[in-house]
């Protein structure tokens, strides 16, 4: 479960950074009250234009920024009071994430397998499920640069997944993906909701927002535009699809 | 979770071709290298220098009287092959060209100065750009001269000792051990300081400003791991590579020095030998590692600033220059550790090992200097947190 209520984010601007915004304001507003909150067992979709916040929302789910106010549970637990025990509870991935070139996938999947203090026995378990689950044991002993996109995002996908996370944050996870690959995190998705887990996904890509979630909220300039049921948003629909939809609330 | 992160960061690290040359094998090979291409060279040129016969041309109305003596002359003054020449200029041309290497004149009027027992003014021409010709000159001149005043003194009837009623004894009552660290003990903490920093600078750059550009920062602070566990594991990786081009350039001198032959005396080798003990070794780690903290904590605020591995290599390079140039104090010769030397960064590193290889460094500036360099350490690996904790800095 996440809950976030009257969320916030400001960002003092560099002279570097007046200078290219062509502005003399000291703040940017890149989060502004914003509340959600997303179930178990249900995708919740976070959609806007690039620029809207999603990314400083979900960083700040994830604990990496401090919110400037509002407030954030994640699993029970407040995420600004207690980020380290927030973090034990989540699982991130975003379409950018890195991997270390000079490592292993399975030195990977180790290294954050301690970093959760995921047991032995149940690191094992776990290893030998997702490996199975994800076809990846033919590439375990190669070096991360070696490998193709494809193997790197399964890669990702296991190291996200190795302490079976309560909450899964993507961060536009198919973003410069081709289809096949994408299709993984699709499934992942799909499959993170049969598990019963709290899926939260940032995208702008609406076929993608049709096809997995449940609940969605629409940010703009860092304000909360829609936000309720999916099968309510196609309900109420005013726009011939999907997208034009989007286009429309987005700029009413 | 430091020592996995550590561990992690280590492996990777190891892995890098680049970090390895840096860290490991230039650090190893520069000395034996250059230290024996040195050797070789400058015994070479010596060897040839010595063995070189050089062709002496003299032109005088005595110059007989010289050729003689010249011909009696030890044969440890080098090979050399005489010849008349019948005026000054032809002389001077064929030493331009290269024909004969030293021209002695001998003055006309040679014989009325001996005859009245004034000074004869001996004229040596050489070449000075090619190297050792002058040496060659004082040589046979010392030779000539010491023959006229035995001759000298035995027509005048005069005993040589009663001319010198003070003879100087000069004595060095400084040990060799002392000599040696106050002339070359420079070179070590310099060395260290040199290299200490190469060996920092990679890893620091790779594993913060690389991070970031690589985009694999933003999933390990997603780990329920603290930041400070996170910066002391990589710090840690960062103070041991600049500790092991350290050790692998000093394991590279002490190599050249025991194995390439390149020190011949044995006196100096038998006082390197007694520098090199167990509490020597202890001590001067014990100086260069708050150093190479204050290294890695210096790095790592830029490492975490910049945005590319070139932004972050174009400002820590010219770093390089204000933190190794202050090591250079150890060639000046005057410069001693007091209260005041004790307390400047990196120019007390260099001062106590000088003293330490030289058995003189004073118990209370060794404590200063190491509390100075600790209070430094400390100073930047608080800086390092805050800046690492700056998460405006820290996601590109």
């Amino acid at each position: 479960m996440i809950n976030v209520s009257k969320l916030r984010k400001e960002f003092e601007l560099s002279r570097q950074q007046k200078k290219e915004l062509n502005t003399t304001a000291t703040l940017a507003i890149a989060v502004d009250d914003l509340s959600f909150e997303c179930q178990p067992g249900k995708v919740f979709s976070l959609l806007g234009p690039n620029g809207a916040g999603k990314t400083t929302t979900l960083r700040m789910l994830s604990t990496i920024l401090t919110p400037t106010a509002g407030s954030i549970e994640i699993a029970g637990i407040d995420a600004i009071k207690y980020p380290q025990e927030a973090r034990a509870k989540i699982g991130f991935l975003t379409g950018s994430t890195g991997l270390y070139a000079r490592l292993t996938p399975i030195e990977i999947i180790d290294y954050f397998a301690a970093l959760y203090q995921v047991p032995t026995k149940e690191r094992d378990e776990r290893k030998k499920y997702l490996f199975d689950l994800l076809n990846m044991n033919d590439f375990l002993q190669k070096r991360i640069g070696k490998l193709s996109t494809g193997m790197k995002q399964k890669v990702s996908i296991c190291r996200t997944m190795i302490h079976n996370p309560e909450v899964v944050i993507f961060d536009e996870p198919t973003s410069g993906l081709d289809v096949i690959t994408a299709e993984n995190i699709i499934k992942l998705i799909q499959d993170c909701k049969e598990q019963g887990k709290t899926v939260i996904f940032s995208s702008h890509i609406m076929s993608e927002v049709d096809l997995l979630c449940d609940d969605l909220a629409i940010v703009h300039k860092g304000k909360l535009k829609y936000s309720g049921q999916m099968s309510d948003f196609r309900q109420n629909m005013e726009a011939s699809n999907l997208t034009e939809e989007f286009i429309r609330i987005v700029q009413r | 979770m430091i020592f996995t992160i550590f561990k992690k960061e280590l492996i990777d690290t190891l892995r890098d071709k680049r970090t390895m040359r840096t860290m490991l094998l230039i650090p190893l090979l520069v000395f034996p290298i250059t230290l024996t291409l040195f050797v070789n060279i400058s015994t070479s040129f010596e060897k040839k220098a010595s063995e070189e016969k050089v062709k002496i041309g003299i032109w005088g109305d005595l110059g007989k009287k010289y050729e003689n003596q010249l011909k009696k002359m030890p044969k440890g003054l080098g090979k050399m092959e005489l010849k008349n020449f019948s005026d000054s200029s032809a002389l001077k041309r064929a030493i331009e060209q290269g024909d004969i290497q030293l021209g002695l004149i001998i003055p006309t009027n040679e014989a009325k100065l001996e005859q009245t027992k004034t000074s004869i003014p001996l004229t040596w021409l050489f070449d000075a750009t090619s190297i050792g010709r002058q040496e060659r000159a004082e040589s046979y001149m010392n030779y000539l001269a010491d023959i006229a005043e035995k001759t000298r003194f035995k027509e005048l009837g005069v005993d040589a000792e009663k001319l010198h009623p003070l003879v100087p004894v000069y004595q060095n009552c400084a040990s060799h051990k002392k000599m040696i660290g106050q002339l070359a003990g420079g070179i070590l903490p310099y060395i260290f300081i040199a290299f200490g920093f190469i060996g920092c600078m990679y890893p620091a750059i790779d594993l913060f400003t690389g991070e970031k550009e690589r985009g694999t920062i933003e999933t390990l602070l997603t780990t329920p791991v603290s930041r400070w566990e996170i910066l002391v594991g990589k710090m840690l990786v960062i103070v041991t590579s600049g500790m092991l081009a350290a050790s692998c350039a000093l394991l590279g001198l002490f190599i050249s020095i025991e194995f390439l032959d390149i020190v011949h005396n044995k006196e100096i080798l038998d006082v390197v030998h007694s520098i090199l003990t167990p509490s020597f070794i202890f001590a001067m780690f014990s100086l260069l590692f708050p150093l190479v903290v204050f290294f890695a904590g210096a790095m790592i605020p830029i490492a975490v600033y910049a945005k590319s591995f070139k932004e972050a290599q174009s400002i820590i390079t010219p770093l390089n220059l204000v933190m190794v140039l202050p090591a250079m104090v150890g060639f000046f010769p005057g410069i001693e550790l007091n209260a005041i030397t004790a307390a400047i960064p990196v120019v007390n590193i260099v001062l106590s090992t000088k003293e330490l290889i030289s058995g003189t460094l004073s118990i209370g500036y060794y404590a200063i200097s190491l509390g100075i360099m600790l209070l430094l350490a400390a100073l930047s690996v608080l800086v390092s947190y805050r800046q690492f904790g700056d998460e405006a800095r820290i996601l590109n």
